[in-house]
């Protein structure tokens, strides 16, 4: 089994108000077409990697990502839409959690391995992130609940 | 590293309540879709799972049931991990009650606790490669010992919110499903519940390797780049060349961009082509189920020699032809799968028997 370094780490809750914004000014823009759990996703994200002095993700680190309850508000809008009509288009892809991957790869300019749980328990699925990790031994963490927390864990094997 | 073997597997779908009905009805030609309505009078075709109990949660739980015995996973511990891999979770059990609060954070639970599983449980919702990428979490903590077995559970059943969100965003058929075929118009969606028990213990089939690369320059679509990188991952995992792969499973959904995009990618890849298969005009697209309906149908097809029919016209500008009948020998197969976030996953199998 592998041996993990922290290299860096973040959690931040309660979110700050001008959580969106700031994420907005790191970024450059805000982010198009994607919902609140997506972009609070991002904005754990682009903070660990600050923290790490990475400024894009490395090729070939795996991204890992979990949350007890995923895209809750999108969820919520889709299913009201889908009992009156037709769903809109870009309500129902912010209610896939899948979305929120494609964003990450956009906007921390990277292609590779990426993968989305629904758990209970954040110890078990950062352990199973650092299973599926072992291989490559650079893993970027995250777990992400909308409106309350979003926490990032950037990891390396040790040699 | 411990290899890793599918020791079972299980399969409720159009074609039929198991595997064995669904080479019956495979090797009759096949089933016809029926139709979905969603709110407004909107309908297209739908390959739904024959079972008239209107109680989504207990329909579900029936059928999860059924196919979880079939893959054998329930005669032993059930110990290991659980994946459950599904783009759409209880969303119709929701619907039933008119509840729109998002899914149950304990359905996934209440899953394993049908199925008297007393291990871990991982919910891999990844779209469509949920099913795949489920297998490859799975094969690697097998692989390093975590533990001997674990079960993957492909559950997608009926609701509005996926057919509608489809039907929305003008993905979907009107008429039905045609793979690679010339008069494509969009994906058909199904109904399955697949199981696949996944072991140390030795059998007819090894999970040979896989790869899964997420690339967001399309988040609806394919990256002919991210499929060329997900084949050639795919094949360095497994210690594979491209001329070793005797047979390919696609996406192939039926879309007229997508299925152009995966064909050339493919032939970039491999060349010359191997033979091709599709089970989606089989089954319709099963979405978070997909990856592991298709890899039972797959294996299932293969071991039995029934092959799907193709009965429509291949569009002869992929230069990508499905094959007519089984291969006569196919040691290593690839299975793929490409979603929505940019998801494009490969598994590849080693069949043992050849």
């Amino acid at each position: 089994m592998s041996q993990w370094h922290t290299v860096a780490h973040v959690a931040v809750e309660p979110l700050p108000e001008d959580w969106r914004a700031s994420l907005a000014e790191r970024l450059g823009q805000r982010p198009r077409r994607i919902g609140p759990w997506a972009e609070l996703a991002l904005y754990g994200a682009r903070l660990c990697l600050d923290a790490a002095g990475e400024p894009t993700l490395p090729a070939g680190t795996q991204l890992r990502i979990a949350s007890r309850l995923a895209p809750m508000a999108a969820a919520r809008a889709i299913a009201e839409q889908a009992r009156v009509g037709l769903p809109m288009p870009f309500a129902f892809m912010q209610s896939q959690p899948s979305q929120m991957l494609a964003a990450l790869s956009q906007h921390l300019a990277w292609q590779g391995d990426a993968r989305f749980s629904l758990c209970r328990d954040p110890h078990a699925a950062l352990q199973l992130a650092q299973q599926d990790g072992h291989m490559t031994g650079s893993l970027l963490v995250g777990w992400v609940e909308e409106d309350r927390r979003t926490e990032w864990w950037r990891l390396v094997a040790q040699a | 590293m411990n290899p890793v073997y599918l020791a079972g597997r299980g399969l409720a779908s159009a074609l039929g309540p198991d595997l064995a009905s669904a080479m019956v009805a495979l090797g009759q030609g096949g089933v016809q879709p029926g139709r979905f309505e969603v709110a407004g009078g909107w309908a297209w075709p739908y390959y739904a799972i024959a079972d008239d109990e209107p109680d989504w949660m207990a329909r579900t739980r029936r059928i999860a049931q059924r196919v979880a015995a079939e893959s054998g996973a329930l005669a032993g511990p059930r110990t290991g991990p659980l994946f459950l891999s599904s783009s759409s979770l209880d969303m119709g059990g929701l619907e039933d009650h008119s509840i729109f609060d998002g899914s149950d954070p304990n359905f996934p639970e209440a899953v394993a606790g049908w199925l008297g599983w007393r291990g871990p449980v991982f919910a891999i919702s990844t779209a469509c490669t949920s099913g795949l990428n489920a297998v490859l979490s799975a094969r690697s903590l097998i692989r390093q010992g975590h533990t001997d077995h674990a079960l993957v559970l492909g559950l997608e059943l009926r609701n509005r919110v996926t057919v509608g969100g489809f039907g929305g965003m003008q993905l979907l058929s009107a008429t039905r499903s045609l793979p690679f075929g010339q008069a494509r118009a969009g994906l058909v969606l199904g109904e399955a519940v697949a199981a696949l028990h996944l072991s140390s213990q030795p059998s007819r089939w090894r999970i040979a390797g896989g790869a899964n690369v997420v690339d967001g320059q399309d988040p609806a679509g394919s990256v002919p780049s991210a499929v060329v990188a997900m084949c050639r991952q795919a094949l360095a995992d497994s210690g594979l060349a491209p001329q070793d792969i005797a047979l390919i499973k696609p996406q192939a959904a039926g879309s007229l961009n997508g299925d152009a995009v995966e064909a050339q990618a493919l032939r970039e890849v491999f060349a010359p082509l191997p033979a091709l298969v599709s089970l989606k005009a089989a089954i319709g697209h099963t979405l978070g189920a997909a990856g592991a309906a298709e890899l039972a149908l797959l294996t299932a097809c293969l071991e039995s020699k029934v092959w799907p029919r193709v009965d429509y016209v291949q569009d002869a500008a992929l230069h990508a032809p499905l094959a007519e009948q089984a291969p006569r020998q196919a040691r290593h197969v690839m299975a793929s799968i490409l979603g929505f976030g940019g998801g494009h996953t490969a598994v590849v199998l080693e069949d043992l028997a050849v």
